[in-house]
């Protein structure tokens, strides 16, 4: 049920665009997405694309509707109106989980784990790609049940020492401190094996060191899986030193694409968000 | 002497009956978060589902019994699909759902009397002789029912532990909307526990029935009390714990025969309930998580 891509693409990424404008291979195209909740009118007709392989910011004062997109995207919360388009395919109003199932796997702003599972056992939950464990083969082929189990932790195990967690395994998720939650949500999606990833506020509430460790681990996941990344954040810094292209939005709305020196070259973005500027927003993010 | 040997022996089959019932009630409220208290009425279900089984398709009991079983657990399926779930997508709190329940165990409980009527019925089973296991005298009956309970929990466990379903419903327990980020499907995992917690009760019921001999509509709503007591006493929505508290409460009551009276050997374990709230309101196992 993977989604066929149009353009097979090399695993590696595709080197940035130059400035000049080409065809642009979109992994995800947003159309005029709308959505209120009551009176508050979060999207407005949003609308942008997200290159293949590339690593994009979402930015924009509080309350732009950066998490509603990301809500909506990722099939947490339907749309009233507008399309969401991943990989070739119309995914707009579809459940979290075939969206995950689909290869675009979301992180949470306040990050989230399985509490009372040990951090290998969050990542063993993650069920794609992962063969059929049913009662049947755990009870009657005890030896093929063996050997997937085996390959699985074998996997999360490397996944675990990639990020620095392996000396965790054992931990109950709950006692991690923040930084290493964070690491960990970034862990489970990478288990997953996702063509794409879309991060609400990575960065926020951990120390500059970690910030740095963070930003690699994107930066190598994306040169090496050629995995997109599409991630809201508030420090500009970050987002100048490892974005490709930032989107701006404010109103629940797109107000400009581009790198960041380009889009400090654009009075209406610099006023609504980049000199941090007061605007006046009716929506919540 | 052999009287409290007896009463032992009574005591572990009350706690294996009690077994398969609490941990199909913790399960479902692990998984889905609110109390279902229509499950006294899933037991009667799995009785009498056995009884017309055997009685009008003359079928042996032990087939019987496999239809009553899957039986309650399809029951249980339709009344999440149909009328819990609903609610669930509305977004209904777990203190109204547990109304909900409620009032859903007053229908079905009916709709039980309504079909088989409100007299005493029993399966048809040879007594046979009682049977000797070292100090213990039990009758054939009564080792069924212990070994199922075993064969049973090995189950359970193996399925939380081994199968991706189970894996499934303990991330859907530990945190839910995260289960769905990581693409479980966690509409399908939630008829699943429906359907699981449903055959648990359908063989709480049965075994119940084997024990208690005579049944009718309201025998499994009148033990549910005691199954709430063990599932709260082992902490709530903990299968394991749900296994423990099973023993402790089917021993509790039937030593409380013993020493007090038959005829408040249920209260006991209200005793039992009324202590562990006080003392230790998280249960044996206190749950965590719970995002």
């Amino acid at each position: 049920m993977s989604g066929s891509s149009p353009a097979p693409q090399p695993a590696a990424r595709p080197a940035p665009q130059p400035a000049g404008q080409k065809v642009v291979d979109e992994i995800l195209e947003v159309h005029d997405l709308v959505r209120s909740f009551g009176g508050v009118r979060a999207l407005t007709g949003c609308s942008f694309g997200v290159e293949r392989g590339s690593i994009t910011a979402l930015i924009g004062p509080n309350g732009a509707g950066k998490t509603t997109l990301v809500n909506v995207v990722a099939g947490a919360i339907r749309p009233q109106g507008g399309k969401v388009l991943f990989d070739g395919r119309d995914i707009t109003g579809r459940p979290s989980h075939e969206v995950a199932l689909g290869g675009l796997i979301r992180t949470f702003q306040i990050s989230r784990e399985y509490p009372a599972m040990t951090v290998l056992e969050n990542l063993m939950v993650s069920p794609q790609r992962q063969a059929g464990e049913k009662l049947a083969t755990v009870l009657f082929r005890p030896g093929k049940f063996r050997a997937e189990e085996r390959a699985h932790v074998q996997r999360a195990v490397e996944v675990l020492a990639e990020f620095g967690l392996y000396g965790k395994r054992n931990d109950y998720a709950r006692a991690l401190s923040g930084g290493q939650k964070r690491l960990l949500e970034l862990a489970r999606a990478v288990m997953a094996d996702p063509k794409m990833l879309v991060l609400d506020e990575p960065m926020a509430g951990i120390n500059p060191a970690l910030i740095e460790r963070l930003a690699d681990h994107i930066s190598r996941l994306r040169d090496e899986r050629g995995t997109t990344f599409l991630m809201v954040e508030h420090n500009l810094d970050v987002v100048e030193k490892m974005c490709d292209r930032a989107i701006v939005m404010a109103v629940g709305q797109t107000l400009a694409t581009g790198t960041m020196a380009e889009l400090r070259g654009n009075s209406e973005v610099v006023s609504a968000y980049l000199t941090g500027g007061v605007v006046e927003v009716g929506a919540k993010g | 002497m052999s009287l409290f040997l007896l009463t032992l022996g009574f005591g572990i089959v009350t706690s294996a009956v009690l077994a398969l019932a609490a941990v199909g009630l913790s399960l479902q409220f692990g998984v889905t978060n609110y109390v279902n208290f229509a499950y006294g009425s899933f037991l009667a279900f799995g009785m009498f589902f056995t009884y017309t089984a055997q009685t009008a398709l003359h079928l042996p009991i032990w087939l019987a019994a496999v239809i009553g079983v899957v039986a309650t657990g399809l029951v249980a399926v339709v009344v999440d699909a149909l009328v819990l779930e609903p609610f669930v997508r509305r977004g209904t709190s777990g203190f109204f759902l547990l109304i909900v329940t409620f009032g859903l165990s007053l229908i079905l409980l009916n709709l039980v009397q309504a079909i088989w009527g409100v007299g005493f019925d029993e399966f048809q089973v040879a007594a046979g002789n009682p049977v000797n296991i070292g100090p213990f005298s039990f009758t054939a009956a009564q080792i069924w029912v212990v070994g199922i309970a075993v064969v049973t929990m090995v189950a359970v466990h193996l399925l939380l532990t081994r199968t991706n379903l189970g894996k499934s419903m303990r991330a859907m327990s530990d945190n839910a909307p995260l289960a769905r980020a990581t693409g479980i499907d966690t509409r399908k995992v939630t008829l699943w526990t429906w359907f699981i917690s449903g055959c648990l009760a359908g063989l709480g019921g049965i075994t119940l029935a084997f024990n208690t001999v005579e049944f009718q509509a309201f025998t499994g709503n009148t033990f549910l009390f005691v199954i709430f007591a063990a599932v709260i006493l082992g902490g709530i929505g903990q299968i394991y714990g749900a296994m423990i508290g099973a023993i402790i409460i089917g021993l509790v009551v039937n030593f409380a025969g013993l020493v007090i009276s038959s005829a408040y050997d249920l209260d006991a374990a209200f005793a039992v309930l009324v202590l562990v709230l006080v003392i230790r309101p998280q249960g044996i196992i206190p749950t965590i998580g719970k995002a």
